[in-house]
């Protein structure tokens, strides 16, 4: 019954989610390209560091984990990126958020389906080649196959609940358009803040201890470091199984302070309205 | 030519006007581009922590290429962040009529219709940086170089500027470029290192295709 009801009314979010995607793939190519030309800076610099510092290992990364950092990293922040910010920014300034409004469907619930629309399209056509060819590249510099499944999959279901922490995020985040109008520049800050807090810019394991300490603790790891670190074998069982439930924590903490600002933002919203 | 100074100085007058009625949203705008640029050079900091130099560049040199390279692109974003609009929904939705029925430049009015206040954050940090890190890096000031750092930052701001039109234009074919302007305007992150530590095909790529090269790194080579 319940599912039925589900299925009703929340995939055509999804299939819609799906076709905008269709519709500007342009744009979504750019956007991959425009990702993957900042990881050739960062491998350029990064074989620049490697190079001076003497040493073929820094810090516990070698070059070929480096590597399959830097891409990795951009993978994870590609599929975890989410629009909805921006989105609600929009649909507030233009008014159609009403529209919205007296759908009888859940609205936080109506976004997530659009966008994960857009998540299976990415992991398939973007993430999984990426993965391969990564994969490739670590055979061809080592020798051995270093591909591990178990890890591919725990990586799937840590990246399903960085998505969600990165989801709610944002639509915390865009529910700030009740309050302050130049959202593009606070989107530049949020997204530079995010990159560097987790660990995107530069590993948390090359980062002072104290600040390290506090920055594994703190939700922006969630939504990029653990997922990579997991694939690539850097946790022992322990510590991998502590990370997912971080992980399932911070999604639950956010999913509940998402709700709250909702509440708060909605009775705003029916003042300007009234 | 005076007819387009005198309308630019209306329309700049229209923007400052906006900003006075919203000065938390400048304020915003400003310090999320200080906070980027502070965390761009956190980056830097935290790899020099690590190795002493990096091919051959000491950690004030390689501040002062990367505050280099935020001058014209500051001086781009104060007057042209229009074009990102054109890319991203000015054509989308139909809204590039409006430029089409006025008796000027439409391009010129594009451009001159926004004056983005925020880049601030980038003019300070690059000039701060520079003035900072000047007095340890051996610059050879003579009157020469002098003129020449003042002839580079406009041609090095056009660069930014031409790329944004050429690929903002797309739109009128695409219907929205505003991601190809991302990924050809995100080839700047290049220009904040020296292009010695990139391949041969990458130098190529930043000296002859999209010339970021020439807004960082080969000006710095003047001095």
């Amino acid at each position: 019954m319940k599912l039925t009801k589900i299925r009703k009314q929340y995939v055509p979010f999804m299939k819609a989610g799906v076709q905008t995607l269709i519709a500007y793939r342009m744009n979504f190519f750019g956007f991959v390209i425009g990702g993957l030309i900042y990881c050739f800076v960062m491998y350029y610099l990064w074989k620049a560091v490697f190079q001076s510092s003497g040493g073929s290992d820094f810090m516990g990364f070698s070059m070929v984990d480096m590597t399959i950092y830097l891409f990795l990293s951009n993978i994870t922040t590609q599929l975890t990126f989410s629009s909805v910010s921006g989105d609600i920014a929009e649909e507030i300034k233009d008014g159609s958020i009403a529209m919205r409004l007296i759908k009888p469907v859940n609205t936080d619930l109506s976004y997530l389906f659009s966008e994960l629309g857009g998540f299976g399209m990415k992991l398939l056509v973007f993430a999984l080649p990426m993965i391969v060819s990564l994969e490739i590249y670590r055979f061809c510099t080592t020798g051995n196959v270093m591909f591990q499944p178990m890890n591919f999959l725990l990586y799937l279901l840590s990246v399903i609940l960085a998505y969600l922490i990165a989801f709610r995020v944002n639509l915390c985040f865009g529910f700030m358009a009740f309050y302050v109008k130049n959202l593009w520049g606070m989107n530049i800050l949020k997204n530079s803040i995010i990159n560097f807090l987790s660990g995107t810019l530069i590993p948390l394991a090359f980062m002072p201890e104290v600040l390290r300490k506090i920055l594994e603790y703190m939700p922006f790891s969630s939504m990029s470091y653990t997922p990579v670190m997991i694939y690539m074998g850097k946790y022992d069982t322990y510590e991998m199984i502590f990370r997912l439930v971080m992980q399932a924590v911070w999604a639950f903490l956010i999913y509940a302070l998402s709700k709250m600002i909702w509440l708060g933002a909605i009775k705003r919203l029916s003042v300007q309205g009234g | 030519m005076r007819r387009f100074f005198k309308i630019y100085r209306i329309l700049v007058a229209q923007n400052l006007k906006r900003l006075m009625e919203y000065k938390a949203d400048f304020f915003a705008g400003a310090v999320s581009f200080l906070i980027d640029q502070a965390i761009g050079i956190a980056f830097i900091f935290i790899i020099f922590s690590q190795i002493p130099q990096l091919s051959g560049f000491t950690f004030e040199q390689i501040v002062f290429i990367y505050g280099f390279s935020q001058i014209p692109k500051g001086i781009d974003h104060l007057l042209t962040d229009n074009l990102w609009c054109v890319g991203y929904f000015i054509v989308k939705k139909g809204d590039f009529d409006k430029y089409l029925t006025r008796p000027i430049n439409p391009l010129f009015h594009v451009i001159a219709e926004t004056f983005q206040i925020d880049a601030v954050g980038e003019l300070v940090v690059g000039i701060g940086l520079m003035i900072y890190v000047g007095g340890s890096v051996n610059l050879y000031v003579t009157p020469l170089s002098v003129l020449l750092f003042f002839v580079v930052i406009p041609f090095a701001m056009l660069i930014y500027t031409a790329i944004k039109i050429a690929t903002g234009a797309l739109a009128f074919w695409l219907k929205s470029s505003g991601f190809i302007i991302q990924m050809v305007y995100g080839m700047n992150e290049f220009a904040k290192y020296p292009t010695t530590i990139y391949s041969p095909f990458v130098k190529m790529l930043i000296t002859y295709i999209i010339p970021f090269a020439f807004t960082g790194y080969y000006p710095r080579c003047i001095f």
